[in-house]
């Protein structure tokens, strides 16, 4: 009980003279805030990659391309092939009718708004049965294109990112001219960064005849991919692989998984430095006060209380540094919309998302740096000889 | 100079902050001297592009073909020099991962639109005799260990050979290498005539075509000349300079780069932020001594320079170690990432830049307490404890 | 004794200004030091004897009145020119030694040198007879910390004597230290005055160290009060 009430003096101590060593003590808030800071911006990257790509597939639809093509801008399917497809075992039919969607995309050009360059984008052609596929599809404004005529319906990423694709506007890619008449949202997602409009139509305005790159189907709850394997082995007219549309683009999101990896490992490395700062702001701190330090314990406080004065000290900095550097985070980069290029080689818009528990691993974060930078200059308080106290000078 | 002994002592009084110092601006350069190099990876194929080069791509988008008649209509638009044409063939070795960069190239004009690339003339003319044959880059070469003559198969996640499959036997005729360091030589070029004629996917389309103007005041004209000569025509193209084509594409890549690089730099200067807060407090702890120094009679400019100098060789010892490390990294990491980023080199404007940060901060950190050191009244100096 | 004039202090003011207030130490302060002096300045604490010592040693500027010394005026030069009068002139020994806490003995008493141009070896050579002189000669690669309070005062006084100034200033010299060890270092200094004609300037608050000097001059509300001791 002792302790514990000498030590809340000497924190209260400590922390009432923060101010009197200013600049010291900044460099630790700010050293603490960037770690924090740049710790979120990875995290709510990561965070947005995740929602739009890991968040894109379902466990309960079948992705077929062509065997060894990798991505769907490679792949190629015939009419005869997705009719095949379409009675493989384990896919779900309505009213004799099986739930397959299949799809082709060109790439266009659009203008990004950020740079005023142009970027790709994909304009997928598919049926009702491929927007009934999406999970989480809504149209927010406007309404569905018509079959067989040249509409089309923006997403929402496309629409926040590019130039020109408001609703009601007519937009030209080359000789096609379409008119964008309704815009949807697939829950933040990558199909949100695409132009979706009738299959047929994309294939005669693009000389596709009737060729497909994408098969989707239905699964139904008991189906196997095994059997659908062997379904494909057994009939020479196929050579497509299967997967499960969430498997497909967990594989898509890699790439843009390298770039979050990447975050983190500069964002551990300048941690490194960013620490160096804030030991050597709580060495200094300790040095500056030996005297004080070595007075108290002349009058009777114990070690343990020089000891916890400091770590609180450096906790309590490295908590407003962490604090700071949230908010900086939150500012800066919550919702923040930009786009890449994805492994399909076109442009995918995803948003940063600051979520609550990513708040947390920053104060956690925060938290670590001040034990760790607290914790050995704290030892070393509570080492400061007694006879300081009786020395002058220095 | 005597007083480097002096400095020299400041700076090693307290070994642990000298550490912790040193160390924060070690990192500070480390990661400076890696994102740059990154950076300027990306950006290389804007700055190594030639003046008077024009590229033609379909207007839709790149990805999307000419048909081959182009080449001969685009040849013959004034102030047009030579023409050439390229097909991304999506090529990789044995695994889908390992990516190979394969062009099916128009043999006969390649190498002179790409003056760049330097290739031995009779290894060029035997290639141009052999159908199934295949100049490598000398990168490339280098990185699977292939040798001319070798016989090489390369798989394409496109497009399938008449044959069955999707693989085509190439032999390796000849190595070609870039008259400069940061000319990319990371890649396969091979027979369009023998692409068209093997693969299944319905022919006589090509990429896009590469032209050379007869100046490069010509580029303007002859670029709207081109495109004006196929407007309304199925296939519009959209004609542009190689440097504004490769500046799009990298573009593409984005505002996620420009995000990144921009975290890390901010991170960069607040580290020396917070390094130079801690240089120029840890002087002002010697007011004392520095009052003592004045009154033994050294001058107020002598302890200026003394104290100028210490900052500047903690800076610098730091930056260079760091800058060293980061050499090696991006040493290190060109030869994993050779592929995909093939001019990932620290390169000397990287270095000159980080000199002049690192001075940089040795001035600032430098000055502040060396012109309170000028300026210290001796009398205060020692009433300050 | 000799009869040349060292120091010349004619009608010496100093003021202190803060804001509005200003306070006035002394203002029409007069004294002369000859060479071969050994005078000690004793006074009330605040009376302002660490004041005029600066201002001696020209590290502070008198507010009025004129200061001269051995035929010059030095209370209208310049911070560089005055640095050079002090490394050629003065040496310093004061309360708490001052030492540099990251230099060893000998290289403590070799700062004053550096602004020499002296070899390194004549360095080397000045500094060991100087810590011969103070009696440290075995101590010479002692840091600060490892030496005791009357050590370390007398590598001050090594340093301080080591470029052969004419004058030393000591800023209550002994403060710091026990009557043995006080003892000593005065001895030292009246040895320095005596058989190497030092000039020494001492403040002190010990009637027990001014004994050793020749002369003891009394600093009171602006004022000298001199008491000559009989020799
Ligand atoms: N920088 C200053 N500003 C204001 N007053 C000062 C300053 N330095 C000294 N004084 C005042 O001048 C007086 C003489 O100080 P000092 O010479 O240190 O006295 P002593 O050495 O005799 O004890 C004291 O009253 C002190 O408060
Ligand atoms: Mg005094």
């Amino acid at each position: 009980m002792r302790v514990l009430s000498q030590s809340l003096a000497v924190i209260v101590m400590n922390v009432r003279s923060l101010p009197s060593r200013l600049w010291m003590s900044l460099a630790m808030v700010i050293a603490s805030a960037v770690v924090v800071a740049i710790l979120l911006a990875f995290l709510a990257m990561a965070k947005g990659f995740e929602a739009t790509l890991e968040g894109a597939g379902s466990e309960d639809v079948a992705f077929f391309l062509r065997a060894g093509s990798g991505a769907e801008l490679n792949s190629n399917l015939s009419q005869e092939q997705v009719n095949i497809l379409a009675n493989a075992p384990g896919i779900v039919a309505e009213q004799g009718k099986p739930i397959v969607s299949a799809e082709l995309y060109v790439i266009v050009d659009g203008v990004k708004k950020s740079s005023q360059t142009e970027a790709n984008i994909p304009l997928r052609g598919l049926n009702a049965n491929g927007i009934a596929l999406r999970k989480g599809f809504e149209l927010v404004d406007g309404r569905m294109f018509r079959p067989g005529t040249d509409e089309l319906i923006v997403g929402q990423g496309v629409l926040n990112e590019f130039d020109g694709f408001e609703l009601g506007q007519t937009v030209r890619f080359g000789q096609n001219a379409w008119k964008v008449v309704g815009v949807f949202s697939t829950g933040g997602n990558v199909f949100e960064s695409e132009l979706w409009a009738d299959i047929k139509v994309l294939q005669s305005l693009y000389n596709r005849g009737s060729t497909y790159q994408s098969l989707r189907a239905k699964l139904a709850p008991d189906a196997s991919l095994e059997t659908i394997e062997t379904f494909i082995a057994n009939d020479p007219r196929l050579n497509q692989d299967v997967q499960t549309e969430s498997s497909y683009f967990a594989e898509q999101g890699k790439n843009l998984q390298y770039m979050a990896i990447f975050g983190r490992v500069i964002s551990a490395v300048m941690a490194l430095g960013a620490l160096a700062g804030a030991l050597n702001t709580m060495y200094t701190s300790v040095a500056e006060r030996a005297r004080e330090i070595a007075t108290l314990r002349a009058i009777g406080f114990s070690h343990v209380s020089a000891f916890v004065g400091t770590l609180v000290e450096a906790l309590v900095l490295s908590t407003i540094g962490g604090i700071l550097g949230c908010v900086a985070a939150f500012v800066l980069f919550d919702g923040l919309n930009v786009s890449t290029l994805g492994s399909s080689f076109t442009q995918v818009v995803f948003r940063f998302q600051l979520t609550p528990d990513l708040f947390l691993q920053g104060v956690i974060m925060a938290l670590i740096i001040g034990f760790i930078s607290g914790f050995f200059p704290a030892w070393r308080a509570a080492r400061v000889p007694v006879v300081t106290a009786f020395q002058s000078g220095r | 100079m005597k007083d480097l002994y002096l400095v020299y002592k400041n700076l090693t009084r307290k070994k642990l902050r000298l550490f912790l110092t040193s160390f924060a601006i070690f990192i500070a350069f480390l990661i400076f001297g890696a994102v740059t190099a990154l950076q300027g990876a990306l950006n290389a194929g804007v700055e190594m592009s030639a003046d008077n080069r024009l590229v033609v791509m379909n207007k839709i988008n790149f990805t999307q073909p000419l048909p081959y008649a182009y080449v001969n209509k685009v040849g013959n638009v004034d102030g047009v020099d030579k023409v050439t044409h390229a097909n991304w063939f999506g090529g990789y070795y044995q695994e889908p991962a390992q990516q190979v960069i394969t062009l099916a190239v128009d043999s006969a004009h390649y190498f002179d639109v790409y003056s760049e690339l330097a290739v031995d003339p009779a290894a060029l003319a035997q290639w141009q005799a052999n159908q199934s044959g295949a100049l490598i880059g000398e990168r490339l070469a280098n990185l699977y260990g292939w040798k001319v003559g070798d016989r090489i198969p390369i798989a394409s996640n496109i497009f399938s050979h008449g044959d069955g499959g999707h693989t085509w036997n190439l032999t390796i005729d000849g190595i070609f290498s870039g008259r400069e360091s940061q000319t990319d030589t990371g890649y396969l070029v091979f027979h369009y005539q023998y692409f068209n004629e093997t693969h299944t996917y319905g022919g006589d389309s090509v990429g896009w075509l590469i032209l050379t103007t007869e100046d490069p005041s010509l580029n303007d004209a002859v670029a709207k000349a081109i495109d004006a000569n196929f407007a309304n025509s199925a296939a519009e193209t959209e004609t542009s300079t190689e440097k504004a084509f490769n500046k799009a594409f990298i573009e593409q890549i984005g505002n996620i780069g420009l995000i990144i690089s921009s975290v890390v730099f901010t991170a960069f200067f607040i580290i020396l932020v917070v390094v130079g807060n801690t240089m120029v407090l840890a002087i002002r702890e010697r007011t004392g001594e520095i009052a003592v120094l004045k009154t033994l009679g050294f001058s107020s400019l002598r302890i200026f320079t003394m104290v100028l100098v210490e900052s500047f060789l903690l800076a610098f010892v730091g930056g260079l170690l760091g800058l060293t490390a980061a050499y090696i990294t991006v040493e290190v990491l060109s030869g994993v990432f050779a592929n995909f980023l093939p001019n990932l080199v620290l390169d000397q404007d990287i270095v000159i830049q980080a000199l002049g940060y690192m001075l940089l901060l040795g001035l600032v950190t430098g000055m502040i307490p060396a012109v309170r050191a000028l300026r210290l009244n001796i009398v205060s100096g020692f009433s300050r404890d | 004794m000799s009869d040349e004039i060292l120091f010349d202090l004619k009608n010496l003011a100093k003021r202190f200004v803060k804001g509005k207030e200003s306070i006035s130490i002394f203002e029409y302060l007069s004294m002369t030091l000859k060479k071969g002096d050994f005078v000690a300045i004793m006074g009330p604490s605040g009376s302002g004897k660490t004041t005029l010592l600066n201002m001696l040693g020209g590290v502070d500027q008198p507010t009025g009145g004129e200061i001269w010394f051995d035929g010059s005026r030095i209370d209208n030069l310049r911070e560089g020119a005055l640095a050079q009068w002090r490394a050629n002139n003065i040496g310093f020994i004061f309360q708490f030694y001052n030492l540099m806490p990251m230099l060893n003995a000998h290289r403590n008493v070799e700062l004053p040198l550096l602004l020499t141009n002296l070899s390194r070896k004549q360095r080397d050579q000045q500094v060991q007879t100087a810590l011969k002189l103070v009696g440290l000669e075995d101590r010479a690669k002692h840091m600060p910390s490892e030496m005791s309070g009357g050590q370390q005062q007398r590598v001050a006084i090594a340093r301080a004597m080591v470029s052969d100034p004419k004058l030393l200033l000591c800023d209550e010299p002994t403060g710091d230290l026990d009557r043995q060890t006080a003892d000593e270092i005065l001895e030292m200094l009246q040895l320095l005055n005596r058989d190497f004609g030092k000039t020494i300037m001492m403040v002190t608050h010990d009637p027990a160290a001014a004994k050793y000097a020749t002369r003891t001059l009394h600093l009171d509300k602006g004022q000298f009060a001199e008491k000559e001791l009989a020799a």
